[in-house]
């Protein structure tokens, strides 16, 4: 009896201790299922804001160069004019950060440029795009101009130090204020074509001085053969625009080399570009990738006597020369391999394509000077990329100007060579 | 001094040019990683002196190296994006080379105890964008559909984005695991679970049959089914490169491309394409 009660009291012990530990890992189990979906849950709650922070992206580089030049206050469009007395200096030549809100179909960019002459707006616009075909979109604030090729493609990946002297006359700091419209198709045969279009204030990232608008744009093409490794792009630029006239000055139109020209009673002067770019990519077997670029634009330029270029920060107080110009480059590029490309480049600007040599200063009276001599400059340079973040660049310009024995200065070739070293990071 | 310029530039360029090296990178999608290794082995085996490195990543891993310069070859189970094109062009003056290496059935996965055969290509979409959250609403058994996919680099989540979901986002809760094989190894653990990837991966769990919509047959990827097109989600696999091969690279190219490497092929579970 003893013993049988004994037996039952063993039992009964081992029963509750294995309810008790079953109980015991039922709530393990349910603390364990608590925790998992706690993680869950704050995974999916940081997940949300690392999704939100993505769309913050930061980019940027810095060009920082050494070079020499010909003569000492040689003036030169690989980097401006040096110092006088100058013929060699360290700069940085570009130092830009640019942040962009991504928010897929509208985004948010602002770029600055930080040197030791300052820090400058280089881009403030914001982008969108319509969702349901993603074909049309629409920019506003300062941006590039939507002209030619040169332009838009980026000084961090541009093989030669500086955009050519005709881009740099035509339209310097490359950017403007005002509102584009861009086409470009997605899907079948239209893909392989697009549109981008505005309207600017024409004064680059200037505040605005007046009523004038001039109107911007590219029709292009792209037409990439895969299978073949070899792609054709090109597009066709206009430029409407116009610059307003002081009040009391004059516009000439300085289409010969006698004086006085005639004179315009417009209220202002007309600022038309017309330009055709063309880039060719092919793959050679064993050398590298190469492509060929060029461009031309031709036209109506306003700028003042001594100078061809269109870049007031305010209005024009002085009198306003229309000239005929024309200007062209092209560039060859050679990938050696997959670090090193050899560069390659040519470019003619004429300011003023009614006049030439010694026709330039002969009439004091005729004005025509500085703003109206030609040049040519060659180039040559090799890229080498040390890795995805810093490559060196190391680039010879020869420049040549036309001479005209009655132009101070301008009697023989000026010593204007520029030699470049350039090391870039990019992020 | 120009012309002493001209020469230095020139000469250093032709140095730099003539610097190879007889080691291949191979970098890019985990659908492609046990391929492109048992490749390399084989290869290597009988190419003495030849070192290919392979390592996974996804497929934009693997492009984005191809366009930085950190990899001769990237795996990629989806085709170039035009972007990715346009940044080599930017790069190395060239569109890049596609070579297509194998084909490949992207099968939809469901654990050996879930009852569903078949479901249509729209249902998945759903399924994975969040729209039927329980079996029962395509069939199944009264349980919440737990869905497991991959992450944003991978050529397979890319592929399966644009032909799947055609362009939907993902549903928020699905678990983005980073390789197929992750993902496999999850559907295995979990009844309820739903997942995608290649078929080479897909060992002891079930696949689901695929309908291209509610009025068609249902296929299994099976051989028969992704070469004659059946099959609603089949896809080739690429190998892409800068520009066109030279030397030891091309070589290894058409050695894959050869009847002993796309033997190799079929022995991983793909497709040949020759």
């Amino acid at each position: 009896m003893k013993k049988t009660a004994y037996y039952f009291l063993l039992f009964g012990i081992i029963t509750c201790s294995t309810t008790i530990a079953q109980d015991s890992t039922a709530s393990k189990v349910d603390e364990i299922k608590g925790e998992v979906e706690g993680i869950k849950e704050s995974y999916l709650e940081t997940k949300s804001t690392v999704d939100a922070l993505k769309k913050i992206k930061i980019s940027g580089y810095i060009q920082t160069q050494f070079q020499s030049a010909e003569s000492d206050g040689a003036a030169s469009f690989s980097g401006g004019n040096f110092s006088t007395g100058m013929h060699n200096r360290f700069m940085v030549r570009r130092g830009r950060i640019k942040f962009t809100y991504d928010n897929s179909i509208s985004n948010l960019v602002l770029q600055l440029d930080a040197t030791e002459k300052g820090l400058g707006l280089k881009d403030a616009y914001v982008y969108f795009t319509e969702p349901w075909l993603q074909t049309f979109k629409l920019k506003a604030g300062v941006f590039d101009r939507p002209f030619g090729f040169e332009i838009s493609y980026s000084s961090s990946n541009r093989e030669s130090p500086e955009r050519s002297r005709l881009f740099q006359t035509l339209f310097p700091g490359e950017r403007d204020l005002g509102a584009s419209f861009e086409i470009t198709p997605q899907d079948g045969l239209l893909s392989f074509i697009n549109f981008k279009g505005g309207m600017f204030a024409g004064n680059g990232v200037n505040p605005e001085v007046d009523n004038q608008k001039d109107f911007i744009g590219r029709l292009g093409f792209q037409f990439p053969f895969y299978d073949e490794n070899f792609a054709i792009d090109g597009g066709i630029s206009t430029f409407f625009g116009k610059v307003k006239r002081a009040a009391g000055k004059n516009i000439y139109l300085v289409n010969s080399s006698i004086f006085p020209h005639t004179i315009s009673t417009d209220n202002s002067a007309d600022r038309n570009y017309l330009g055709l770019d063309l880039q060719v990519y092919y793959s050679i077997p064993v050398l590298g990738g190469f492509t060929l670029r060029s461009e031309y634009i031709s036209g109506k330029q306003v700028g003042s006597s001594s100078s061809s270029s269109t870049s007031p920060t305010g209005l024009f107080t002085g009198d306003l020369y229309q000239r005929n110009f024309m200007g062209y480059y092209f560039m060859y590029v050679q990938n050696l391999g997959e670090f090193n490309q050899l560069v390659l480049k040519y470019d003619q600007y004429d300011p003023n394509t009614d006049v030439e040599g010694d026709q330039i200063g002969w009439n004091t009276d005729a004005k025509l000077g500085t703003g109206d001599v030609k040049y040519s400059t060659f180039g040559i340079g090799l890229v080498h990329y040390w890795n995805d973040n810093i490559k060196f660049l190391f680039y010879y310009d020869s420049v040549t100007n036309e001479t005209s024995k009655y132009l101070a200065g301008f009697t023989e070739d000026i010593k204007d060579n520029v030699f470049t070293m350039r090391i870039q990071y990019k992020f | 001094m120009k012309k002493i310029i001209a020469v230095v530039i020139l000469l250093i360029a032709t140095l730099g040019f003539y610097l190879q090296s007889n080691v291949i990178t191979v970098k890019g999608s985990d659908t492609l990683v046990i391929l492109a290794q048992r490749w390399a082995e084989k290869y290597m085996q009988s190419h003495a002196g030849i070192t290919i490195q392979v390592t996974g990543g996804g497929s934009g891993v693997g492009i984005a190296a191809l366009i930085n310069g950190t990899t001769d070859i990237a795996n990629s189970s989806r085709p170039m994006k035009p972007s990715e094109r346009e940044k080599l062009k930017q790069r190395y003056n060239s569109l890049g080379v596609e070579v297509k290496v194998a084909k490949d059935g992207l099968s939809v996965y469901l654990n050996e105890k879930n009852s569903l055969k078949e479901l249509s290509l729209e249902q998945i979409k759903d399924i994975y964008t969040g729209k039927i959250k329980n079996w029962k609403e395509v069939g199944g058994k009264d349980s919440k559909v737990i869905v497991y996919g991959r992450e944003n680099s991978s050529g397979t989540y890319v592929f399966f984005k644009d032909n799947v979901l055609f362009g939907a986002d993902f549903l928020a809760s699905m678990q983005s695991l980073p390789g197929t094989a992750a993902v496999v190894n999850a559907v295995i653990k979990d009844e309820n679970a739903i997942g995608f990837g290649g078929a080479a991966y897909a060992k002891g769990i079930k696949y689901v049959a695929v309908k291209k919509d509610n009025k068609s047959k249902a296929y299994e990827p099976t051989e028969e089914n992704i070469k004659n097109n059946n099959y609603p989600i089949s896809r080739f696999l690429y190998l892409y490169l800068r520009n066109r091969p030279t030397g030891e690279l091309k070589n290894y190219i058409d050695w894959i491309l050869s009847k002993e490497g796309q033997e190799l092929v079929s022995k991983v579970g793909y497709f040949p394409v020759r």
